[in-house]
């Protein structure tokens, strides 16, 4: 056996890849069992197809983080098992999604792999953001007291999720040249923007990431404390301003007060996740239709719903060790740029599903973002998937890095 | 680099402290509160659930079968009268009736705690799942009887608990109705028959709650007993008056009880005194004991979803303060908390948690769950229970609580006639217990606009507990 062989047997992720295909083609096969309908059989065989290539293919091509693509691309398929099991269209269509997302994946990775020079981009990058922001307010629908859509044919797409990149790449690069106060402006006009849309949960998310990205970046404890009461004095000043914050509070507080009306989705999500219990209802047993915005903002009720407090646990800590295999990239990092973007990335994906699972489980008010990899949506799909590019894109920077270290010790000294 | 790879490690502890947050608080809520959630009527997975499995029976403490399951169809005791008087603690297949046995023990009664082996049982046998067999604490020949003796046409609550256990004997609500005949003039009833007064009505107190006021005054004054109180019979303190029972300001008549001890206060229940006394304590002490009594608490019992109790925090005046000593000003408790309250004088200053669920038995014979008494607070040492238990004699052998005396039996007990704005009469409030540990009984009673405690709550007592000494409620 080859020494490449050997070593690729003991890769993290390689064993999970199989018991991940398993899983899925069991699942949907299960499902196939009940409903009969020859959509199930062909999804049985065409998601476990996408988690191969997503996993087994893109890091046969290119070198990437194997254990990062096994947990995204589960967190993905459950995505589809779950939204298949409870609306077959939106199944179908989010295994379209899926499937779209891990080439946007690969596209992402091999912009932050072969880029050497950010300067332009990320000009372009910023004016392109605010255009894409302003476009809502032009000709967007509002939904849910939020005005964050718009339409491209019968395509929905919120802008605010893919400013979501551009502010990653562009706050990372601008602190990494030490432009402190030109990133705080870029910032600064797209949290604007999004007040102005009353996307107060995205708007949440972007003060979260800029904020762990500046204090990345400088370190420095007053900016730690100016921020903290910053963000409380923006909450204060939103739950005065917007009558759809202060009734998303009252419900948080007290959900109880009006269970069959402004509080019911948060009582039947409680409702929902009681019900499951620690091993859940079983898969296509549950009936957690009754939650609205079960697809999109409750998903996670769901599969706790269905799969028990066990697996929801389970699937909690997959997003950690996404996570934390972001932090360690980002520790890896030969260049500030890269570091920070990792950093950014990977506290993107925690704070998103932070803000959500606790919205579900009546720790924090709820608000409209969607749950990485998992929740029905194109746009955000494709988002989350581009951010775990970004960090694939860092993570293959490092590796080149560590053979570039390697090479040049073999040739016995410095060449460079 | 290095303080960069620095401050990306305390990013990496912050996210991750987010993550443990999530899990300890989900953690956290299901245990205290899912249950409740489970409970609750938005509940409509339970729709599906009793479909699917035949729900188990309700029995009562002696195995008197209260509901059952015939041919799919809710069946609920066969006597009238027995089934009148268990409603609200064992429910109704309608869910009227709210937090009742039938939909707080739904867990066990439609099996959601079976493993996986007892369903797969059940699949092999080819048999409708059937769910677990609750025995309820409740005593449905007593219940009965109470029902019988109870001022007919009026509301209120009755509650009889094992003070010593926590076990809840009954715990009854009038008007009540029939489960297996609910009529349209039921529903519409301006009384409101479904509503389960023992455990959700908010009730004031009244002179009740100067077992709270005194039990303040013992622990904050060592010289309690030498207390010397003057009530001249008319306290004015803003705009609120404080008068005992039977002044008529009108024709000038005052009630005036003179230089008293407390004890003799306590026991001719003078509002005057326990005025002064409130306002000499001062607000944060009275309060201090009330909480201690778990007043304010969020009551998260295990068996029983109790209302909270509330003393009040706002718009505390001296006038306020001074009638909240005597029981009256937005003060608000169920009769279960009095009867808990009471409890904890007659059981040496240890409140037990009210206790509802005798036993939860699955098909196969396994129990699933049992009767484990638990210790809710400690609000008084055993001394300071003794002095008020002293006191509470004193009220039945020769103060207002008179009526409920039996000879050669120690019963002990302080009457209460809440003022209700807009109501012709007071609410009658009796509030004791045996003191008598082969007896360790205690219980509460509220009959709404009738009078006063002495003379209409106080015979109830004593009819329940002659009845139960006759029948053997003897340990």
């Amino acid at each position: 056996m080859s020494d490449r062989k050997k070593k690729r047997a003991h890769e993290p992720g390689r064993n999970t890849l199989l018991a991940m295909m398993v899983f899925f083609f069991l699942a949907f096969f299960l499902l196939a069992l009940k409903d009969g309908k020859w959509e199930s059989f062909a999804l049985s065989v065409v998601v476990p197809a996408i988690i191969y290539v997503g996993t087994a293919g893109i890091s046969h091509l290119f070198p990437s983080d194997r254990l990062l693509l096994s947990l995204t691309n589960f967190l993905c398929a459950l995505g589809v098992l779950v939204l298949y099991r409870l609306s077959p269209s939106r199944g179908m269509s989010q295994a379209l999604n899926y499937g779209v997302g891990v080439g946007c994946m690969m596209l992402c990775a091999m912009l932050v792999r072969y880029v050497r020079s950010w300067k332009w981009l990320t000009g372009l990058i910023m004016v392109g953001s605010i255009g894409l922001l302003a476009l809502p307010l032009l000709i967007g629908k509002e939904t849910n007291g939020a005005k964050n859509w718009f339409y491209i044919g019968s395509y929905s797409v919120q802008p605010s999720e893919i400013v979501k990149l551009a502010l990653l790449i562009s706050v990372s690069y601008l602190l990494s040249q030490r432009k402190v106060i030109l990133s705080l402006l870029f910032a600064g006009a797209c949290l604007l923007m999004l007040m102005l849309q009353k996307d107060l949960g995205t708007a949440l998310l972007y003060f979260g990431v800029v904020f762990v990205l500046l204090y990345t970046a400088t370190g420095s404890v007053p900016l730690l404390i100016g921020g903290v009461a910053g963000g409380a004095a923006a909450a204060v000043a939103g739950y005065q301003m917007f009558a759809h914050v202060k009734k998303r509070v009252a419900i948080w507080l007290n959900p109880w007060a009006d269970s069959d009306g402004a509080g019911y989705q948060i009582v039947q999500s409680l409702i929902a996740i009681v019900n499951g219990g620690a091993w859940g209802v079983g898969l296509g047993l549950g009936n957690a239709q009754v939650i609205p915005e079960y697809y999109n903002d409750f998903i996670f009720s769901v599969i706790l719903h269905e799969f028990g407090l066990v697996f929801g646990l389970v699937v909690l800590c997959m997003y950690l060790f996404i996570i934390i295999r972001g932090i360690m990239i980002a520790r890896r990092c030969r260049t500030v740029f890269h570091a920070l973007l990792a950093t950014g990335c990977a506290s993107l994906i925690a704070l998103q599903t932070f803000v959500i699972i606790g919205g579900n489980i009546k720790l924090i008010p709820l608000t409209g973002v969607t749950l990485p990899f998992i929740s029905y949506g194109g746009t955000s799909m494709l988002c989350s998937l581009c951010v775990i590019g970004l960090l694939q894109g860092v993570a293959s920077r490092n590796k080149a890095g560590v053979r570039e270290d390697r090479e040049l010790a073999m040739q016995g000294g410095d060449t460079r | 680099m290095k303080h960069l790879q620095k401050n990306i490690r305390r990013v990496a502890i912050f996210l991750c402290a987010l993550f443990a947050l999530l899990a300890a608080w989900g953690a956290y809520s299901l245990l205290t509160y899912g249950s409740r959630w489970f409970a609750s009527s938005a509940n409509t997975f339970m729709r599906t659930r009793k479909k699917n499995v035949i729900a188990g029976d309700i029995l009562d403490r002696n195995n008197v079968v209260l509901a059952t399951t015939i041919n799919g169809q809710r069946v609920y005791q066969d006597d009238l009268n027995t089934r009148r008087a268990v409603v609200h603690a064992v429910g109704d297949s309608g869910s009227n009736v709210n937090n009742s046995a039938e939909s707080f023990f739904a867990s066990y009664l439609y099996g959601f705690n079976s493993s996986f082996l007892e369903r797969l049982s059940f699949a092999l046998r080819g048999e409708q799942r059937r769910g677990d067999t609750v025995r309820l604490t409740i005593d449905s020949k007593l219940a009965a009887y109470i029902a019988s003796i109870f001022p007919s046409g009026k509301a209120g609550a009755v509650v009889v608990m094992n003070y010593q256990t926590g076990e809840v004997l009954t715990e009854q609500s009038f008007p009540t109705f029939d489960p297996q005949n609910i009529t349209d003039s039921v529903k519409n009833d301006p009384q409101k028959p479904f509503f389960n007064r023992a455990i959700q009505g908010l009730y004031t107190p009244g002179s009740t709650f100067k077992m709270v006021t005194a039990a303040s005054v013992i622990e904050n004054y060592t010289n309690y007993d030498t207390l010397t109180l003057n009530c001249t019979g008319l306290l004015t303190l803003g705009n609120r008056i404080i008068t005992d029972a039977g002044t008529n300001l009108q024709e000038n008549k005052l009630t005036t009880h003179g230089n008293i001890t407390l004890k003799r206060a306590f026991q001719v229940s003078c509002n005057n005194s326990f005025a002064q006394l409130a306002l000499q304590l001062g607000d944060a002490r009275l309060r201090k004991t009330a909480e201690d009594f778990g007043f304010n608490d969020n009551f998260l019992f295990r068996d029983l979803v109790v209302e909270n109790s509330s003393y009040p925090t706002t718009n505390r005046t001296d006038g306020e303060i001074a009638w909240t000593g005597a029981g009256q000003s937005a003060l608000t408790a169920s009769p279960l908390h009095m009867c808990m309250i009471a409890s904890a004088i007659a059981n040496d200053g240890v409140m037990m948690e009210p206790k509802a669920l005798l036993s939860a038995t699955a098909p196969n014979g396994t129990q699933r769950a049992g009767l484990t008494s638990k210790v809710y607070r400690k609000p008084l040492t055993a001394e300071q229970a003794a002095v008020l238990k002293d006191y509470m004699r004193a009220v039945v052998t020769g103060g207002t609580g008179a009526s409920a005396a039996i000879s050669g039996t120690k019963v002990c007990g302080k009457t209460g006639s809440a003022e209700i704005d807009g109501q012709e009469y007071t609410n009658a409030w009796f509030v004791g217990f045996l003191d008598e540990s082969a007896s360790p009984y205690a219980l509460s009673i509220v009959v709404e606009n009738a009078g006063g405690g002495g003379s209409v709550a106080a015979p109830i007592a004593r009819k329940i507990f002659v009845w139960m000494l006759k029948n053997g409620y003897i340990q």
